[in-house]
């Protein structure tokens, strides 16, 4: 015990000592989140539209403020040919172009049927996919609002209702699963380069010949990181619920004691970093390769669902896709630990199987 | 307890088909400066490590400080300092904040530790510094440091591992002017090092060359050994001397030094007359040549001859 506490209080003089490690940990979860809550937005809203209105009519002019009125299409400008439609949506200028048509309001009030075109920019399908399905229920909307078609009487009373997230924010979905992200990213890593450096610099070999004993160094070692591991996550926390404004339906400890078992699975991950590598940046090259597809495959920001099956099995074995259900889980559904119980085991059952693994590997290379 | 320090009785060590030390046998009394002299890849770093504890031997045992190096390294472990050729300790922790580090995992209370680092401190002359990180303290500070750190838990025995190499002659004086301190306190000292000079200052030397003990004596004994076989001569041309000198019956190795030749022979009447012999061959003008007393590196060069003969 006195030595695990020895090995502690050097380790943070080392971490206070080391300004860039230091500035990483702090800088390093603020950039994400303000990247994420504030940058990263799936929500499409405002689509750059180029309007060529060649009927120039109230009711042509009242169509274009309904889509405007809507919040999903904006007026980038307006133009007076199809060549400057063509150029807009070729540069990028424009995302959506609506053309209305000579006749317009004349082809409509004869009941003649009149061609009302919208041009979409398909690279992109997540804003595409937007204004497509929202042109048509706004154009619907507006007939109807004018009296210019029946309103249908369905016999049934259809009414979607969204929940835990009803105004589809995606800093709901994003702030959440960014707790998983950056513990995955820095824990290992800072762990990781603790642990090779005594290796790099020399001091393993004064190490050894101490009475010291392997375990004692190990965990003198990581109870440091711990700590950090938990303000991290605390502070991300707090920020997206004090300023992000993200409710946290469920309860506080639960989220806390299985943070915590996610935090021991990616300190795991990294002691098995330095056991298997030489110098820092191998360490951090291992950490790397790791964090890359969990950021990918877990869910954080692509849907598992859609995967083809073989890249949705590779999911499971990655610690981030089991801890994003738990903490939205918990956050913004209020799920309770025995809810969560089938992202547990799997967590459980890694960490078990990361920290022997590595001390094994550990104590052979003191050999 | 009987007086022997550390006794090797067959250690050896093999790395795979590499034998790093082979059938290595000594044994040290308390209280003096052991010397393990070998060029680089000997098996001398191999040798210490087996003796602290943290590499077993392949076969044969030893003892250190009473305790047996299979066996009991745990033990040894707490009875032993340990100074390794490259600086260990931590560059980012000032002097003091290392000490109290060490001292801590070597199980020392705050209150004796305390006493101890002081002691220490004034003993290496360290105590200036004790606020400085130990990663901007110059090379011989350095490892003037680690030594003070070796020596706090009060060991009796402490194993340096070439604690001179790369250091410049006055740092290195001034380190072993702190080694025959510690020796006069009592504690035993197994230093291994490559510099002839440093050799002399030990009370017993081993020469070890791929993995096997050589020669093991006081300096003086080594060097009476050999201090009738040891010609020098000044003459010229010099380089024509040395060639011709060196295919001479009973020659067994030539070395220039300046303007003279050191010639190890066999027998040195007889050697003597063959020299004359040659010199009048070959047109070499012979200005002086008498015998000389032997120093470590020519028991040193010799023993490499004897080696491969």
């Amino acid at each position: 015990m006195r030595n695990i506490k020895a090995v502690m209080f050097k380790e943070f003089i080392h971490i206070l000592r080391d300004r860039r490690t230091l500035v990483l940990i702090i800088v390093m979860p603020l950039i994400q989140l303000t990247i994420y809550g504030f940058g990263i937005n799936t929500d499409v809203r405002h689509l750059r539209t180029y309007v060529y209105d060649q009927d120039q009519t109230y009711l042509s002019r009242q169509l274009v403020d309904a889509f405007v009125q809507s919040d999903y299409f904006a007026i980038a400008k307006k133009v007076h040919s199809l060549r400057e439609v063509q150029d807009g949506l070729d540069k990028g200028l424009a995302q959506v172009a609506l053309i209305i048509p000579p006749n317009f309001t004349g082809d409509v009030l004869k009941k003649k049927g009149s061609q009302l075109q919208m041009v979409i920019d398909g690279t992109d399908s997540t804003p595409a996919n937007v204004a497509l399905n929202s042109s048509q229920a706004i154009v619907n909307f507006f007939l109807q609002s004018q009296g210019l078609m029946q309103v249908l009487v369905s016999p049934v009373d259809f009414r979607p209702r969204l929940w835990y997230n009803p105004a589809l924010k995606s800093s709901y979905f994003m702030l959440p699963g960014l707790i998983g992200l950056i513990l995955q990213f820095m824990v290992p890593m800072i762990t990781a380069s603790a642990i090779v450096r005594e290796k790099e610099r020399g001091n393993i070999e004064q190490l050894l010949v101490s009475p010291i004993k392997p375990y004692e160094l190990i965990l003198g070692k990581i109870i440091p990181y711990v700590i950090i591991g938990v303000l991290i996550a605390s502070s991300i926390v707090m920020v997206m619920h004090f300023i992000f404004r993200v409710p946290i339906r469920g309860s506080p400890l639960t989220l806390f004691w299985l943070t915590l078992l996610y935090l021991v699975v990616c300190l795991g991950i990294g002691l098995w970093a330095s056991a298997i590598a030489d110098n820092q940046q191998q360490s951090s090259q291992i950490v790397m390769f790791f964090a890359m597809p969990s950021i990918l495959l877990s869910g954080f920001i692509f849907p598992r669902e859609t995967m083809p099956t073989w890249i949705h099995f590779v999911g499971y074995f990655i610690p981030m896709t089991y801890f994003l259900k738990i903490v939205r889980g918990i956050i913004l559904k209020g799920m309770g630990f025995f809810d969560l119980i089938e992202q547990v085991w799997p967590l459980l059952l890694m960490a078990t199987i990361v920290i022997i693994f590595s001390i094994k590997r550990f104590g052979k290379r003191i050999e | 307890m009987n007086n022997i320090a550390i006794q090797a009785d067959k250690l050896t060590r093999k790395f795979g088909k590499f034998t790093a030390v082979d059938d290595i046998s000594f044994s040290l009394p308390y209280g003096s400066i052991f010397g393990f002299l070998g060029a680089n890849g000997a098996g001398k770093s191999t040798t210490i490590r087996m003796l602290c504890g943290i590499l077993a031997p392949t076969s044969g045992t030893g003892k250190v400080a009473g305790f047996d190096v299979q066996t009991q390294s745990e033990q040894i472990k707490a009875a032993i300092g340990y100074v390794s050729q490259r600086f260990s300790l931590y560059s980012d922790l000032t002097v003091m904040e290392n000490l109290l580090f060490f001292g801590r995992i070597y199980g020392l209370v705050n209150s004796v530790l305390k006493q101890r680092i002081q002691e220490v401190l004034l003993l290496t002359g360290l105590d200036k510094y004790h606020d400085r990180l130990a990663g901007e303290l110059s090379g011989g500070w350095k490892q003037k440091l680690g030594i003070a750190n070796s020596f706090l838990h009060n060991p009796k025995i402490i194993f340096l591992d070439e604690p001179t190499a790369g250091i410049d002659p006055i740092a290195r004086r001034s380190i072993w002017e702190l080694l025959y301190q510690l020796a006069d306190q009592g504690v035993s000292l197994f230093v291994t090092t490559h510099y002839m000079e440093e050799a002399e200052r030990c009370n017993t030397i081993a020469f070890i060359s791929q993995g096997k003990v050589f020669k093991m004596g006081t300096p003086s004994q080594l060097k009476h050994e050999i201090s009738d076989q040891l010609l020098q001569v000044e003459c010229n041309p010099l380089l024509k001397a040395s060639q011709a000198f060196s295919k001479l019956e009973g020659v067994m190795g030539l070395t220039v030094y300046g303007t003279t030749l050191n010639i190890n022979v066999r027998n040195l009447e007889q050697a003597k007359v063959l020299i004359e012999q040659a010199a009048k061959r070959e047109n070499i003008n012979i200005t002086s040549m008498r015998p000389i007393p032997a120093s470590l590196e020519d028991v040193f060069s010799l023993l490499d001859i004897e080696k491969e003969s």
